[in-house]
């Protein structure tokens, strides 16, 4: 759920727990999405917080809004979602490798194998 | 539509001045935080706005009128603080008969199935509660009235962890189901700060800060990182507070970074933390003292 150690702003927490649920499917296209209120009761924090949220997704054109009955989600939000975590969210984290790798002086094949052992494991489980 | 407005308005006892031209105002409907340390004039505001004190000067209007003596604001008006008592003649059941017979928009059912759920008897009164008691009983009232203006002075002094939760929490359930004006003032910004819109922050006798509550967690930012890499971006900004761990620093500073700034920061290892609207107001609120770390290092601070 939400991770309320202050790392990220409320808002986007709550506009990235939708974008999740749009990404695992459990939001499919043109799905109702919690409105404010609900996400403020589910969350317990204030509704104009949690409208900044889904204004963040309207913005980025992953919801859109009909009059008088909410927000529902955009055909394309899977993929559009799906493009903004790999140039996000992926490359932030594979810069944090690399930079842990280059202070440990781990080599790129070294690094691929890691990955590689890793992968077996987690098939493994 | 504004429902609370303060324009110069000053508050002395004595030669004690306690709030100095002060100057807000509270739009309709809006949850707001009334944040300050002690001491620094939160309840005297809270009295003003409900017509209890009368202001020494300046101008203050609730529902545009002037709320000492009228008639119009007491009734659409509720203050929860720890000096809210009743008649010890009267049992708990008593009370909330009475609240139902003078408060307009009273919810009787609601404030039962409080009553029940915090497990009041019907037969005790209210002087012989325990002072978290008092304060979830006076909170039932102050929720039950649904008052167009309610107001929360520290509601959730002497309770234990899990009835502040619960009172939160209810507060939050009855704010959506029947939107109002709610004030609560609090020094424990963190345990609230999710709860509001908007916060109103009090320092030296004056509003230092009201807006969006996002807007305060949204001022600083604590960029942490190695200290050499971080001082060629902080060279020329104010630095609020600032901790050394080892080689690792942690500098508070507004949070001005454009986002090439911020992805410069990134690819030289520097985290951009965010920071709680309680850090924030600390750091409004102590100015630039150079942290703890100083006091202990015995270097004095500006």
């Amino acid at each position: 759920m939400l991770n309320m150690d202050g790392s990220k702003p409320i808002y986007v927490q709550i506009a990235e727990w939708i974008e999740t649920e749009i990404i695992d499917g459990t939001l499919s296209p043109d799905d109702k999405v919690y409105s404010q209120y609900q996400l403020a009761e589910l969350f317990t924090i204030n509704p104009a917080t949690a409208g900044k949220g889904l204004t963040l997704l309207l913005e980025a054109e992953v919801v859109y809004k009909r009059r008088g009955l909410g927000m529902f989600v955009a055909s394309d939000a899977r993929d559009k979602l799906f493009a903004k975590r790999k140039e996000e969210t992926l490359r932030r984290l594979i810069r944090e490798l690399l930079n842990e790798a280059a202070l440990l002086g781990v080599d790129d094949s070294h690094l691929l194998s890691m990955i590689e052992a890793e992968r077996a494991r987690i098939k493994g489980e | 539509m504004t429902v609370i407005e303060f324009n110069d308005v000053t508050k002395t006892y004595g030669r004690r001045t306690v709030l100095d031209k002060m100057n807000f105002s509270i739009r309709q409907g809006v949850l707001t935080g009334i944040i300050g340390r002690n001491g620094v004039g939160k309840s005297t505001l809270m009295k003003i706005a409900v017509g209890h004190i009368q202001a020494t000067s300046g101008d203050v209007r609730v529902f545009s009128v002037n709320p000492f003596n009228s008639l119009k604001v007491s009734a659409n008006s509720i203050l929860v603080d720890d000096a809210m008592s009743f008649s010890d003649k009267l049992t708990l059941k008593d009370i909330l008969q009475e609240a139902g017979r003078f408060y307009p928009n009273w919810d009787g059912p609601l404030a039962q199935r409080l009553f029940d759920y915090f497990g009041f008897h019907s037969n005790a009164r209210q002087v012989d509660l325990s002072k978290g008691k008092k304060s979830t009983f006076n909170a039932i009232i102050g929720l039950a009235s649904h008052c167009p203006v309610t107001i929360f002075d520290e509601p959730t002094t002497g309770m234990d962890t899990v009835a502040r939760k619960d009172f939160y929490r209810a507060l939050l359930k009855d704010y959506i189901a029947h939107p109002r004006t709610i004030l609560v003032s609090s020094h424990h910004l963190e345990e609230v700060e999710d709860l509001l819109e908007d916060i109103l922050l009090i320092h030296n006798k004056t509003a230092l800060f009201h807006g969006p509550a996002t807007d305060l967690q949204e001022m600083f930012v604590n960029l942490i990182g190695k200290e050499e890499k971080i001082s060629t971006f902080i060279a020329d900004r104010e630095i609020i507070s600032s901790q050394i761990n080892g080689s690792y620093s942690e500098i508070l500073v507004k949070n001005t970074f454009t986002s090439d700034e911020k992805s410069h920061l990134h690819t030289q290892g520097i985290q951009l933390v965010p920071v709680s609207a309680d850090d924030a107001y600390v750091a409004l609120t102590t100015g630039k003292k150079g942290g703890i770390d100083h006091v202990f290092n015995g270097t004095t601070a500006d």
